[in-house]
Formats: structure tokens, C-alpha cells, sequence
């Protein structure tokens, strides 16, 4: 290390004045001082190696700890549902559950200090799809304790095969060799064996699914008046859209000044939620959706790309998405629909109408559609500190709190399902019935996020290209092109 | 040499007579050479400072060479030593320079904006009355605001469907719903506004003190001889200034280049790239991305830059401002 | 004053209403953020962002009592936030006079030879732009486990503020005459009893000074509070930032958080306003 030269010269005189009496003894602390150091340290290093062997089978008896901890999100992956379960965590398992709740930036950061330091402190941590490619050698595979009769003890209830299988394999599954490949056979039914045969293991249980939903003011569009002005104008029918096309139409229609009204929403500020507006556009035109591909190239500067860009657009500059859209996010948008603002909106959660929204009342719908359908979902996941001392009770704990039952507890707080049967069992009174009908449809359809170390870096180059192309700085096959080129000298100083 | 005694020195003799035994007493400086105590005292005294600012610069600046040229992530591992390719990247970069660039042009017209303004605010408040107290301690007001918060303030008021300034705007005729943020010119337009609303007070805090401090002799005598108002500003009032304009300009400048918070909040970089100064980009390559190396390659390569620039600065002020050269 | 020319005072009169009518113009200008932020914190959550702006209301403290609760998925309550602030930038003044009068006085010491480099290298780690700080001290935090822990805050602002403290400090030590010391170091006083009982009396006000500038730019501080802390030393200006999310922002909430992180400033711009004033003109105002 560079010693500084601040003029400390006069702090050297006392030292070497004494300097050689003091190395004298100095030297004969020194050698009995060092055998005892190399002593403990061998001891240290052997009993630290048995004790963390990677690879040792699950202890189905291990002791019981009095308390796990859990780091989880705030609203993000809806804290308050989990919260609700902790009383009856402690009497099923007799543990205290604490949990850590930070909002997205902080838990980012707070999850990768975490891991960057082999801490123990939390057993169990939420991961979001676009971490988990570079933090799966921090996780625990979980395949060896999926297939351990006695660490599951809740049999069918909590076990895999139940998961809505494209929602599984986008959230949990990874092969930690190479954590951008994608298990091959997304439709089929989760199963530990499988997998693990592929080459591939589970890394985390989902909990919080979150996919791209429309949400639209179903007393607008049932409006009678509306709906012969509509049938007046276009010659067809008011329905709720199902292609883009008809989106932009019937945006183009809402859009009514004297009722303060806009047709619909777009998120076109720079971040991670014009992305995945984007995407979500690209996968339906027939593009990949998931921005690169397994060969670590970007895949998204193609004619649909072009196309679902030049849509994009065309409605941010229509003047039939309110005032601001291009700096807008998920919370603006929330805001715009909740406070009356627009007729329709595209959102990852059910929304909320504010009270001096007369009469108000919200149908969803799935996104619409072009050639395909693909609209952009993320899973938060409940993983396993590979370093937790309670791996084994840390398992348990994800298993319980996302099986059947207790995610059809959550439903209760709207918590978003991660399982078939859950969505299948939601009675027809639940008031968000519509909203779950609609997220277990469009979760069957949705196109994750490619598997990439550096995906957040990536996703802001694409957002400003979307940004830029919203606003009309640049043209989109311009703002693509340009950013396409920044993502490949991002994906090459990765390592792809 | 001064020999009389304090008096309050009866509670100090006691207890140092000891020490005095062994002392020289006053003795002109440069005859005898100083003893041991004498020279490490200060050092002893220097050395909690040294260590906090030690700590909190050299230290981290250690750290930043030496990781600029590694490409450790924060996950660890091993990073791997990459030579120069952090610093290939950070000043090849279209995008960095376009920061860098950016950050000189908003410090430049910040800078010069507020101490006109300042200037022009400090000329009417001058003058020692109980009207300009009032109106100095009204002045100073969003000085005193955390500036998180008044970018956050700012933001609801720019909101384009429900801040006040779009919609009073809207009554001036200009288009309903007008989004400030989302174009880049007027983006920035609005970033410099907040940062003059918040520190053109101090400027003029300064530049009051200056214009109080002046001598009255001179403007008395150049009005005698009948001097236009130009003539004495430029003569008169302006060189006696000096000093002072230059502390001003130095302190603000130095700030300017930290500004951060203002720009993470009312625009996080946007619309597109056009408000990521070098402030934002850092934190977002760092603590975001966690692409450490590249981050401290493009702080060192700001610090380089700062240091060429500010010693510069801070002569000026050294030289116009030290007690004891003055 | 003697007589001028009429057209030149007619130009002074001239000058002087444009000046007056520049000054009002902007302070009223001014303070409209801080007004928008004050009746917007009073207002029912129903008409919070109500476009036209509400102006005749029934004001309600409904919003700061939701501000200062805890609860409902959040981690913490605003009310532990501010005492964040406060711990967080009275510890850092603490520090930052406990070492920064020490290495003030060494600085004027006459046979202190150092003094002057010292004195220009101080000043220079002003410049220091805390985003490159902030980055090694983030690695090293959370290498040392200091993350979101008091110190790691208290350490920086205390050394960002320093060189502003020590120079003020310094020039104020400079203007006691010098006689004092000298007189009581012809009677065999030791230099820290010359500091402890014959400057530090004199030096009060100036020491308020730069307490007062210390507390204000840690209160306000925001890059390392948001890079260095989570929930439990996490400070009022980044908690701000949890009244806008993904539901969209609560504006009573949010306004009402702004003013009581910008009170106690205001305070003390009332109460101690010379100081205030000197400080943040960084010595350069007496």
C-alpha cells in the first residue's frame, strides 16, 4: 500500500529511538505467538470446511432454531400478505418469523451486500427474476430437500408439480453452470427429477406473480351512451380490445377533453418499466420477448422490434395517453387510472379507484394481442441462504408459506398465486375475482426476462431507446439500432 | 517583545510550574532549536482530524485506483486485474463523455446565473434596514431546505395533471398538461432553476456582507466628482468586491460539482440520457449495475479532472481569503 | 450627501424601484414551493392533488399523524426517520468540533512549519466529490459490517464538513490577539491549557458557527444516507422517497414528511439566525 507523505516523518522519531530494544523481545513473543496461530488457524480451517460442504444431504432432524429471519420487499411482492401469516407460522413450526421488509433499490443492494459478504443473518431472502442469474451460487439448491419425504410432511400440498409450469421454470429454475440457459420444455409439469436430469435444479420457491394485465373502466365501456357514439364513429361495436389495433382505437376514442379524459397509459420513462412495456409489445409481434438468447446476444433489433417500437411510439405521441407518459412508471400510471384519468391501463397489480372517481368500477382483461401473445411477467421467489445455519428449517418455511393453502390465505390480501390450484379455487364471490381470472390466464402466456448477469444494465439501454423513441428524440429503428450496439458491448464485457 | 502577564494566569501556574522549570521562556523565534515537544504538539493536535479526512479521502481515493483497474463486481469472487480497460471504456464512452460534458456546462451556467442574480439581489438588500431584515431572513428561506426535498416539492408541482404549474401555466396560455420533464430543454431549464431558487441566497448572503463592508470614502468622494452610476460600480464598488465574488464563486462551483440529489429525484437522468451528469452515472454503474471497477474508473477519472481544476479555484480564495495573508 | 445631477437621480430612483421590485418579485416567487408544501400537508387526503388546487379547505393533521405511525408492510415509522437525522447529524457535529478545534488551533501554531500545506490540503479534500467516496466506503461498510449503522454516517458527514469547520475555526483563532497566548505561555502554560482555558471561552461563538453549518448539511445530506443505510439508520430525506411507489404517490403524505424534515431547520434559521447565516456563508459572513 502507498504510504501517504503528509510530513508524518516527525511521527517516526519516538519509534526508532526504541526501535531495538523493542524488536528484541518483539522477536521472542513473536515465535510462540505464531505456532499458536497456525495451531488454531489449521483447527479453524478443518472444522470450517467440514461444516460447509456445498453438497451434504439435508438433515432432517436438524435443531430447531427460535427464529428464522426473511428479507422480503415492501408493496413490491406484497409484504402485507405475508405479514398476516406470521401468527400462524409460529403455530405451525413454534419459530418466530422475522421479517425485514426494504423497497426495491434498498433490497437490491441490501440482498447483494448480503451474499457479497457470505453473510448468515437472513435464512430465508426474496429474489427478483432479474438478480437471480447472478446470485445463483448463493442459493441453495433445493432439489434434495423437494425430494426428502421428511421435510415434507405437507405431501401433495406443497409440492412442485402444482406450480403454473412457465412461471416455475422462469423463476426457480436455473442451471447454475450456466445460468442463461432456459430449462427446454416450458409447458411441462414441474418435476424434481426431471429437472434434475436436465442438468437443472430449483432454486427458490415462487410467491409473488406479477404479469403484465389490462385493466379497463368497465362502467365506460358499458355506458350506453359510449357505446352508440363508438358504433357511431367506427361502425362496429364497443368491446373491450383484444388486438392492438383495436387498443389504439378504442384509446383513440376515450380520449374525451370535455370529460378530462384519456384513452390509456404507457410507462415510457426511463427504467426497467418501459422494457418491459416494450417487450411485451415485441412478443406479441412474433419477436423474442426476452430482449437476448442463450448465446448471449440481443435479439430485439429486428423488424418486429421496429414494429413494436413504431407502435409504441405512435401512442405516447397520439395525445390519447395523459400528460407526462414519458417520464411516467408504475406509480403514475397506478395514479392516473386510479384517480379517472384514462379509460384503460396496462399494470402488473389490481388497481384501486380514488373515491371522486363517480360510479367507477374496473374490469381486466389479458393484454391485447398481434401474432402472438407474450406479455412480460417476473416472479419474486423465496430462496435459501446457501450460508443460513437453518437450511433445513429455512426450507420448511418457504415450502409452508407457499403452499396451496397459505397462498389462497393471501389471496385475501391480494397476494398473486404461483399455483394452478390456487386460481382454479378462486370462488366466484372473492371481489378480485376477475383480476385472478385474468392474472392465471395471462401468467400461462407470459415471456420472462433473458437470463443475464448484467440484465439491469442492459434493460436501462433499452429503456432510454424506448424513452427516446417515445418522446420522439429518435426514431425507433434509430433508438433500437443504437441501443442493440450498446447491449452487445454490455454483453461482451459480461462475459457472454 | 510583550512581557506584561495576563492576570487570569494565577489558575494556570500551579499546576505547569513544573513544566516551566524545565522551558525556555520567551525567546525569539529561530535562536534555539525547537524542542521535541514543541514540534510534535501539533501534530498530536492535527492528528483526529487527519485521521477522519484521511479516512474519508486518500483512503477511498487508494481504493478507487487500485479497483479501477480490476473488474470486481460487488458479488466478489475474484475479480481479475483488466489494465486499462475500465479507463478504455469510461473515456471512450460516448455516453461518460456526453456526462462529463454536461455536468461543465451546468456547473458553468449555474455558477454564473446565481451570482448575477445573487448580485442583483444583494444591491436592494444591502442597505442595514429593519425592511431588509426581514427580507434577507425571507431571502434565505429555500436555502434552508433539504435539497431531497425541494426536488421532490418541485417535482409535485411539476406534475402535469395535478401540479400547480402546469395548471397556472395553463391559464397563461400555455399548452394544458405541459410535461417540464419530459422534454430534455426544458428538463434543464428546470433543473437550473431549482438549483438557482436554492443557492442564489447564498451567493447574495456573501455578496451582502461584501457590499456592507465597503469603505464609504470612496463613493462619497467619487459622487462629489460626479461619477455615473456605471462608473462608480465599475471603479468603485466592483474592485472592493473582489474577494468576496471570488469566495462565492469558488465555494458554489466546488458544490455545484456534487450536486446529486436534485437530479435523482425530479429526473432520474432523463428523458433519454440528457440529465445523467457524472454524479448519476457513477451511482448508477456502482451501486446499481455493481460494475464497481468501471465506476471507479470513471471516478478517477472525474477526480483527475477536479484536481486540475480547483487548485486553481481554490488559489484565488486562499490568497484573497487567508487572515493571515491578508 | 452632496447634490447630484436630477437626470442621474431621477436614474437612481429608477434603479432603485427595479431592484425592489426585482427583490419582492422573487421572494414571493420563492416561496411558492414552500407554501404548495405546507397547505398540501394539511389538506384531506380526498383533495390533496385536486386540479384546480383547492385553497378553502378544512385543514387536517391527518397526514402527519399517518406520517409519524409505523406500520402496514413499511419498516419503519417517519418519526424513527427524523431521529435518524437527528442522532445521525449531532454525532457527526460532535465529532467533527471535537477534532476540528484541535487541529484548528495546530494550524496557527507559529513554530508549526506544516501549517500552511496542511492548511491548503485540508481545504482541498473540500473538492472531494462524495460519489467517488462513496463507492469504497459502501465495499468497505458492508465488508466491516457497518452497514446501515450510525457510524457509517457520522464518520463521513463529520469529514466532509471538516475542512469548512476547520477554516472557520482557524480564521477566528487568528483574530484573537495574539498577546493572550503568548502571555499565558510566558507563564509556563502548556499548549492545551492555553487551548482549553484562553481560547476555547473565546471561541464559543465561532465553534456555534460551525456546529450549526454542521448540523444543517448533515440533516440534509442524501447520497450516502440513500447508498449506506436501509432501515435502521436510515435518515428522513431518503425515507421520503417511500411516499411514492408503485400505487402512485400520496401527496398529503408526502408534503407533510417534507415539512417536518424542513422544521427544525426553519427553526433554527429563527432562532439562531446569525449563526445560521455565518455557517452557511461558511465564515465567510460574521
Amino acid at each position: 500500500m502507498k504510504t501517504t507523505q503528509l510530513g508524518l516523518g516527525a511521527w517516526d522519531l519516538p519509534w526508532r529511538k526504541q526501535g531495538g530494544k523493542m524488536t528484541r523481545s518483539f522477536n521472542r513473543i513473536k515465535r510462540s505467538r505464531v505456532a499458536a496461530g497456525l495451531a488454531a488457524a489449521l483447527t479453524v480451517t478443518l472444522l470450517a470446511t467440514g461444516c460447509t460442504g456445498g453438497s451434504s444431504a439435508p438433515n432432517a432432524s436438524a435443531a430447531k432454531p427460535a427464529e428464522l429471519r426473511m428479507l422480503y420487499t415492501t408493496d413490491e411482492a406484497n409484504s402485507a400478505a405475508v405479514a398476516s401469516l406470521v401468527p400462524q407460522f409460529k403455530e405451525k413450526f413454534g419459530i418466530d418469523l422475522k421479517i425485514d421488509n426494504q423497497p426495491y433499490d434498498a433490497l437490491q443492494q441490501k440482498v447483494f451486500s448480503e451474499f457479497a459478504s457470505s453473510s448468515s443473518y437472513y435464512d430465508i431472502v426474496v429474489v427478483d427474476t432479474p438478480w437471480a442469474p447472478a446470485l445463483v451460487q448463493n442459493l441453495e439448491p433445493l432439489s434434495q430437500y423437494l425430494e426428502n419425504g421428511a421435510l415434507n410432511p405437507d405431501g401433495p400440498e406443497s409440492n412442485v408439480g402444482d406450480f403454473i409450469p412457465k412461471v416455475f421454470y422462469d423463476t426457480a429454475v436455473y442451471n447454475a453452470d450456466s445460468p442463461i440457459k432456459r430449462y427446454p420444455d416450458p409447458k411441462a409439469k414441474p418435476d424434481v427429477s426431471t429437472i434434475k436430469s436436465a442438468g437443472f435444479d430449483v432454486y427458490g420457491m415462487p410467491i409473488q406473480s406479477n404479469v403484465a394485465v389490462m385493466a379497463y373502466r368497465s362502467d365506460l365501456f358499458n355506458d350506453p351512451a359510449q357505446k352508440a357514439n363508438f358504433k357511431a364513429k367506427y361502425g362496429k361495436d364497443l368491446t373491450v380490445p383484444k388486438t392492438w389495433d383495436d387498443y389504439a382505437q378504442v384509446a383513440e376514442f376515450f380520449t374525451q377533453p370535455d370529460k378530462k379524459l384519456y384513452g390509456t397509459t404507457v410507462m415510457a420513462g426511463v427504467g426497467d418499466w418501459a422494457t418491459d412495456d416494450f417487450k411485451t409489445l415485441l412478443a406479441s409481434q412474433g419477436g423474442d420477448g426476452t430482449l437476448a438468447d442463450e448465446n448471449g446476444k440481443p435479439t430485439f433489433d429486428t423488424a418486429e422490434g421496429v414494429q413494436a417500437l413504431d407502435y409504441y411510439a405512435k401512442l405516447a405521441q397520439s395525445g390519447h395517453v395523459p400528460p407526462g407518459s414519458t417520464s411516467a412508471d408504475w406509480g403514475t400510471t397506478a395514479e392516473s387510472f386510479g384517480s379517472g384519468l384514462t379509460a384503460m391501463t396496462i399494470n402488473y397489480h389490481d388497481l384501486k379507484l380514488a373515491d371522486n372517481v363517480k360510479g367507477g368500477t374496473i374490469g381486466y382483461a389479458p393484454v391485447p394481442t398481434a401474432k402472438a401473445a407474450g406479455p412480460h411477467f417476473g416472479t419474486w421467489m423465496l430462496s435459501v441462504n446457501k450460508n443460513s445455519k437453518n437450511k433445513e428449517w429455512a426450507y420448511q418455511a418457504i415450502s409452508w408459506l407457499t403452499a396451496a393453502n397459505q397462498q389462497t390465505t393471501m389471496t385475501a390480501k391480494s397476494l398473486h398465486p404461483s399455483r394452478t390450484s390456487v386460481y382454479s379455487g378462486i370462488k366466484s364471490d372473492n371481489p378480485l375475482a376477475p383480476f385472478y381470472d385474468t392474472l392465471g390466464k395471462s401468467l400461462a402466456e407470459g415471456v420472462g426476462r433473458a437470463r443475464l448477469t448484467n440484465y439491469t444494465e442492459v434493460s436501462h439501454e433499452v429503456a432510454v431507446a424506448v424513452n427516446n423513441a417515445a418522446t420522439g428524440a429518435a426514431s425507433p429503428s434509430d433508438a433500437l439500432k443504437s441501443a442493440s450496439e450498446k447491449v452487445s458491448a454490455l454483453l461482451k464485457s459480461a462475459g457472454y | 517583545m510583550k512581557a506584561t502577564a495576563a492576570p487570569s494566569d494565577a489558575t494556570l501556574t500551579v499546576d505547569t510550574s513544573r513544566r516551566a522549570a524545565g522551558r525556555a521562556t520567551a525567546v525569539p523565534r529561530g535562536r534555539k532549536p525547537l524542542s521535541w515537544k514543541k514540534l510534535s504538539t501539533p501534530w498530536v493536535y492535527m492528528a483526529p482530524a487527519m485521521s477522519v479526512l484521511l479516512l474519508m479521502t486518500v483512503a477511498p481515493a487508494i481504493f478507487i485506483f487500485y479497483s479501477a483497474f480490476r473488474n470486481d463486481k460487488i458479488l466478489g469472487g475474484a475479480g481479475k486485474f483488466v489494465g486499462l480497460d475500465n479507463f478504455i471504456t469510461a473515456v471512450t464512452n460516448a455516453s461518460v463523455q456526453h456526462a462529463f460534458l454536461i455536468t461543465f456546462g451546468f456547473v458553468a451556467v449555474a455558477v454564473i446565473l446565481e451570482m448575477i442574480l445573487g448580485f442583483a439581489l444583494a444591491l436592494p438588500l444591502a442597505a442595514q434596514t429593519r425592511a431588509n431584515k426581514v427580507g434577507a431572513a425571507l431571502m434565505l428561506l429555500p436555502f434552508a431546505v433539504t435539497p431531497a426535498v425541494a426536488a421532490m416539492v418541485f417535482k409535485q408541482l411539476l406534475n402535469p395533471n395535478y401540479g400547480w404549474v402546469g395548471y397556472y401555466l395553463g391559464i397563461f396560455g400555455f399548452p394544458k398538461g405541459i410535461d417540464l420533464l419530459g422534454d430534455p430543454t426544458s428538463a434543464w431549464i428546470v433543473l437550473v432553476i431549482l438549483d438557482i431558487w436554492q443557492w442564489t441566497p447564498f451567493i447574495a448572503l456573501i455578496l451582502m456582507a461584501g457590499l456592507q463592508s465597503l469603505p464609504g470614502e470612496p463613493r462619497e468622494a467619487a459622487m462629489v466628482d460626479g461619477a455615473s452610476p456605471w462608473q462608480m460600480f465599475r471603479h468603485i464598488t466592483f474592485p472592493a468586491m473582489v474577494p468576496f465574488i471570488a469566495i462565492a464563486a469558488v465555494l458554489r462551483t466546488i458544490q455545484a460539482f456534487k450536486t446529486f440529489d436534485s437530479f435523482k429525484i425530479l429526473t432520474g437522468g432523463g428523458p433519454g440520457e440528457s440529465t445523467e451528469i457524472i454524479n448519476l452515472g457513477i451511482f448508477r454503474v456502482g451501486l446499481q449495475s455493481f460494475n464497481v471497477g468501471l465506476a471507479c474508473a470513471l471516478g478517477v477519472v472525474f477526480l483527475i479532472i477536479l484536481s486540475l481544476l480547483i487548485p486553481f479555484m481554490l488559489r484565488i480564495i486562499g490568497r484573497r481569503a487567508d487572515p493571515e495573508e491578508m | 450627501m452632496t447634490t447630484t445631477s436630477s437626470t442621474s437621480r431621477g436614474g437612481a430612483v429608477a434603479r432603485v424601484i427595479i431592484g425592489r421590485t426585482f427583490l419582492w418579485a422573487w421572494l414571493l416567487i420563492g416561496l411558492v414551493p414552500l407554501v404548495f408544501m405546507f397547505i398540501t400537508s394539511v389538506k384531506p387526503a380526498g383533495i390533496a392533488n385536486q386540479i384546480p388546487p383547492a385553497w378553502i379547505f378544512q385543514p387536517t393533521l391527518e397526514n402527519y399523524a399517518s406520517v409519524l405511525s409505523a406500520g402496514g408492510g413499511k419498516s419503519e415509522s417517519f418519526g424513527q426517520l427524523l431521529a435518524n437525522s437527528a442522532i445521525v447529524s449531532l454525532g457527526a457535529t460532535a465529532l467533527a468540533i471535537v477534532v476540528g478545534v484541535p487541529a484548528a488551533y495546530a494550524l496557527t501554531m507559529k513554530d508549526f512549519r506544516a501549517r500552511k500545506g496542511l492548511s491548503s490540503w485540508i481545504l482541498s479534500t473540500y473538492m472531494f466529490p462524495p460519489i467517488v467516496a462513496v463507492i469504497p466506503v459502501f465495499v468497505f461498510a458492508g465488508k466491516l459490517g457497518l452497514m446501515d449503522t450510525y457510524p457509517a454516517l457520522i464518520i463521513p458527514y463529520a469529514a466532509f464538513n471538516l475542512p469548512i469547520v476547520v477554516w472557520i475555526l482557524r480564521s477566528s483563532i487568528l483574530q484573537l490577539p495574539y498577546e493572550i497566548q503568548e502571555a499565558a505561555m510566558v507563564d509556563g502554560a502548556s499548549t492545551w491549557n492555553v487551548l482549553r482555558r484562553i481560547i476555547w471561552p473565546l471561541l464559543v461563538p465561532s465553534v456555534a458557527t460551525a456546529a450549526v453549518l454542521t448540523i444543517v448539511l448533515s440533516w440534509n445530506e442524501f447520497l450516502f444516507a440513500l447508498s449506506l443505510t436501509r432501515s435502521g439508520a436510515k435518515t428522513a430525506p431518503v425515507g421520503l422517497q417511500q411516499f411514492t411507489g408503485m400505487y402512485g404517490t400520496d401527496w398529503g403524505n408526502i408534503t407533510a414528511a417534507a415539512t417536518l424534515i424542513v422544521a427544525p431547520i426553519l427553526v433554527l434559521m429563527v432562532v439562531l439566525r446569525r449563526q445560521m447565516v455565518a455557517g452557511l456563508t461558511f465564515g465567510a459572513v460574521k
